[in-house]
């Protein structure tokens, strides 16, 4: 049963190129000889290498521990340890300098792995499920990755009422959510029923763009089953955007500067589902994750499941550099030698919009008139230009998700969202308290998919 | 502390790198210098048919406009070695806009003086596009509604054609078979209050076209009771039962004001083809359609509902209110139509409220803008005898345009309601 909702104001429509991966099945990424595996996937402080150069590995073998705040590193597969070296891999709105542990001669198999359900789920204790979560040492998959384990427990500690699967890939060229739903949809479907369980989220809905309900069918029978809610959204860009989409579905705002935990809400991924499942049901940890290749340079577009650590030259081979990790309307550019991380749903190599030197704003309002969170951006970029943090505060520049709406359309091609993230930053910098140690969990940055 | 590295690797941290553009990285391709290009020969379909109805007089305006305008932009950029912003596109639309709301028979040098103010004053001093607080072109115009009447005064009693060029009460327009070549210096005077229509008649012989007044300043009588014969809704009432009201009779008919046919602005008179350029910058999204409607809506509603003197029984003068009621709604909505197609109205609020820069950013403080304007302008118009009550509307508008933006915040997401107020 597929329910209509509302939509949001503001937004635009960008034409979203998806045609060329839409139906291209998953495949697993051949080509990659070399694997550099990031040892911060979650930023933060880097995990501590425990391998030696010259040492044989094996698929799953823990490469290094924790630091605080991180997670247990894995080889994602066979192989021998090289070096520890550094590479570049984008987390969040950055691209980020990390150790990796760097890995040759690999062997082993690389498609996603299939076997049996080991383990009962479904009458476990949410207590039990929590521990394993923990134990798994996994992350999730989004744009700025948590450790699993920790999520599941600051959702449950936060009482969260509703699960939502962000699946909209609101953004242009990404469809490795899609595939991964078409091909694996059932497994998610149970990964989710897991992370409810351990969350104790009594609502579990799925959000998928309504122009691709019709390859979803084969979800209505496990929906049920779990007691899923199927919901079929418009496209219209931010809609994959955290907030505004717990805004459309629950008629409720994530508070100014806060999180999605705020509103009693958790949102998740299709692939951290899945990562779940695979290790709770099976006992068998992803150490990849499914990446979307495509733009106008590449020869062949494709979705690859892609182990981490595979860097974006061996993808990308016959495009050029700049890449762009993590989508054209919030990811990053990058080098060839970037390498793919929990982050990373898509990589491509596209021409970026020359935008020049930026000139005058010119007071349009285009940027407010598409903000969806309403902000008055014309005036925050002059407090911006002012330096003057405090009215910006005022006037609710927290609230900015960074959706990059505002530089997208500014005709005078003015970076604005970065301008916004560089108030929000200063702002956070300012204020007295915790806050400010640790930036990334007091304030959790928004998503958008 | 280096000596306690077992590893053979130096120490790595976790670092932000730059990567030079950031996010979003594709962009919309609409740009500045396109707003202002589409703008530009959006106005140039009204002032198009300014050339047509007042001929070579109205192209001389508007040269001299648009060239003086791109001439001081490069000059004043030139001398002060500051960069000139957006290949001078502004400038051209500005030049534009100030022809179009100049009288045809405006001197050059008033044309050249106008222009001079419209980018000194009204631009450069505030720093250029972006930052000035009233629109430009109508600064120059203000400029040009101060000089004129002086000039008018100036001129010596002995050349009569000058003199009647320059007085307000009488205004040159071509007759229909010398459109676009007719010398607007060469018009026989037509009588008041006895407005034939313009469409049905050729030049008087040995003129090429008619001196007319101007539509408002036939209104303006009419509705201040300074004519106790008339009024603008009704003759007196101890005339013949079976009067006609004034505005079906000393008025141009409509289609004359749709197509322009009247005296008034290069630029002001063909309401049909301001209405399909301003239309299509609204469809461009270069105009937001509230502002143009609520200046034109509140405009229409305050002559529909505001007092005027009309002339009553045994020549005497009374208050009125609801004109559009008094005489019927046939001839009060032609009485409301004519208050607001008589003056600039129209170019104001599709062309020179709706300057970006110049008016609110949010929706909403572009509606109070417009209702601001409107009523002001349809205010000076009814109570005040000014020459340009539209486009001072707009240029009181625009001063108070930073106070609309700093109080007019609509509510942000994820904040209560008038947050800004409760936490200061």
């Amino acid at each position: 049963m597929t329910r209509r909702y509302g939509i949001f104001t503001g937004g635009i429509d960008i034409p979203d190129e998806k045609q060329a991966t839409l139906d291209e099945p998953i495949a697993p990424a051949w080509e990659a000889e070399v694997l550099r595996v990031p040892l911060a996937p979650c930023g933060g402080q880097a995990a501590e290498p425990v391998v030696e150069p010259g040492q044989d590995v094996q698929a799953g073998q823990r490469l290094a521990e924790a630091g605080p705040g991180g997670v247990d590193i894995f080889a994602p597969l066979a192989g021998t340890v090289r070096a520890v070296a550094p590479v570049t891999t984008a987390v969040g709105r950055q691209l980020l300098r990390m150790p990796a542990v760097e890995l040759v001669d690999l062997s082993g198999p690389r498609e996603i792995p299939t076997g049996p359900e080991t383990f009962d789920w479904s009458s476990a204790q949410p207590e039990e499920l929590r521990r394993r979560l923990d134990e798994s040492q996994l992350t999730t998959l989004r744009r700025r990755p948590q450790p699993l384990g920790r999520w599941v427990r600051r959702a449950a500690k936060a009482g969260c009422e509703v699960l939502v699967v962000n699946a909209m890939e609101s953004q242009p060229y990404v469809t490795a959510d899609h595939r991964l739903l078409v091909e694996y949809g059932e497994e998610v479907m149970r990964g989710l029923a897991i992370l409810a369980r351990a969350i104790g989220a009594k609502r579990c809905v799925l959000a998928v763009d309504r122009r691709r309900t019709g390859d979803y069918d084969h979800l209505l029978a496990p929906a049920e089953h779990f007691e899923v809610e199927h919901v079929a959204l418009p496209h219209k860009y931010p809609i994959g955007s955290d907030p505004i989409l717990l805004k459309v579905l629950t008629r409720r705002e994530v508070p100014c500067g806060g999180g999605p935990l705020d509103i009693g809400a958790a949102v998740i991924e299709p692939a951290g589902c899945l990562a779940a499942y695979f290790w709770v049901a099976r006992k068998v940890r992803l150490n990849g994750r499914v990446v979307t290749i495509s733009g106008e340079h590449v020869t062949r577009p494709a979705n690859l499941f892609v182990p981490f650590g595979v860097d974006a030259r061996s993808l990308l081979h016959s495009a050029r550099p700049p890449y762009i990790m993590g989508g054209p309307m919030i990811g990053t550019l990058c080098e060839g030698d970037a390498v793919i991380g929990p982050a990373t749903n898509v990589l491509l190599a596209i021409d970026p919009t020359p935008t020049g030197s930026p000139s005058q704003c010119i007071r349009c309002g285009w940027c407010r008139d598409h903000c969806p969170t309403r902000l008055n951006v014309a005036v925050l970029n002059d407090l911006y230009e002012l330096a003057r943090v405090e009215s910006a505060e005022l006037l609710g520049v927290l609230s900015c998700m960074e959706c990059g709406v505002c530089s997208y359309v500014c005709p005078a091609r003015l970076p604005l969202t970065r301008r916004m993230g560089e108030l929000k930053h200063a702002i956070r910098r300012l204020r007295p308290g915790p806050a400010a140690r640790d930036e990334s969990l007091a304030h959790p940055h928004p998503e958008t998919t | 502390m280096p000596a306690t590295i077992k590893t053979t690797h130096p120490p790595l941290e976790v670092q932000p790198v730059f990567t030079g553009d950031s996010a979003p990285l594709l962009r919309a391709p609409e740009k500045i210098q396109s707003i202002f290009a589409v703008t530009t020969a959006a106005a140039c379909l009204p002032l198009m048919a300014g050339w047509l109805f007042f001929g070579y007089h109205a192209v001389i305006v508007s040269v001299v406009s648009v060239v003086s305008c791109v001439g001081l932009e490069w000059l004043y950029y030139r001398v002060t070695h500051s960069p000139a912003l957006f290949g001078r596109a502004h400038a051209y639309l500005t030049g534009v806009l100030l022809a179009l709301t100049l009288p045809p028979f405006t001197p050059w040098y008033v044309v050249a003086l106008a222009a001079a103010f419209a980018i000194l004053v009204g631009k450069a001093v505030f720093g250029g596009v972006g930052h000035f607080l009233w629109q430009p072109a109508l600064v120059g115009r203000f400029a040009a509604a101060v000089i004129l009447p002086a000039l008018a005064q100036l001129a010596p009693v002995g050349e009569t054609g000058k003199t009647v060029t320059l007085t307000p009460a009488q205004w040159p327009l071509l007759a229909r078979d010398h459109l676009l070549l007719g010398d607007l210096d060469n018009v026989a005077q037509d009588r008041m209050y006895s407005y034939l229509g313009w469409s049905d008649r050729t030049a008087p012989p040995g003129a090429e076209g008619f001196a007319l007044p101007h539509p408002a300043d036939t209104l303006g009588p009419l509705t201040r009771g300074e004519e106790p014969a008339y009024s603008a809704l009704a003759y007196p009432r101890t005339d013949a039962p079976n009067r006609e009201p004034a505005v079906l009779t000393v008025l141009p008919p409509v289609g004359d004001f749709l197509f322009g046919a009247r005296p008034g602005g290069v630029g002001e008179t063909c309401a049909a083809l301001i209405l399909l350029a301003g239309l299509y910058l609204v469809y461009r999204n270069y105009v937001k359609w509230q502002l143009p409607f609520a200046f034109l809506a509140s405009a229409a509603l305050l002559a529909a509902v505001a007092p005027v003197r009309l002339a009553g029984p045994n020549q005497t003068i009374e208050w009125t209110w609801f004109p559009l009621f008094t005489e019927g709604l046939d001839v009060g909505f032609t009485y409301v139509c004519y208050q607001v197609l008589s003056g600039a109205m129209l170019l104001a609020a599709f062309f020179l409220a709706t300057e970006m820069t110049s008016s609110p950013v949010t929706t909403g403080g572009q509606v109070i803008f417009g209702v601001g304007g409107g009523l002001i302008a349809m205010g000076l118009q009814l109570y005040f005898d000014t020459a340009i009550p539209a486009y001072l509307a707009v240029l009181a508008m625009n001063t108070l345009t930073p106070g609309i933006d700093a109080l007019w915040l609509p509510r942000v997401f994820g904040q209560k309601h008038f947050a800004w107020l409760r936490r200061r």
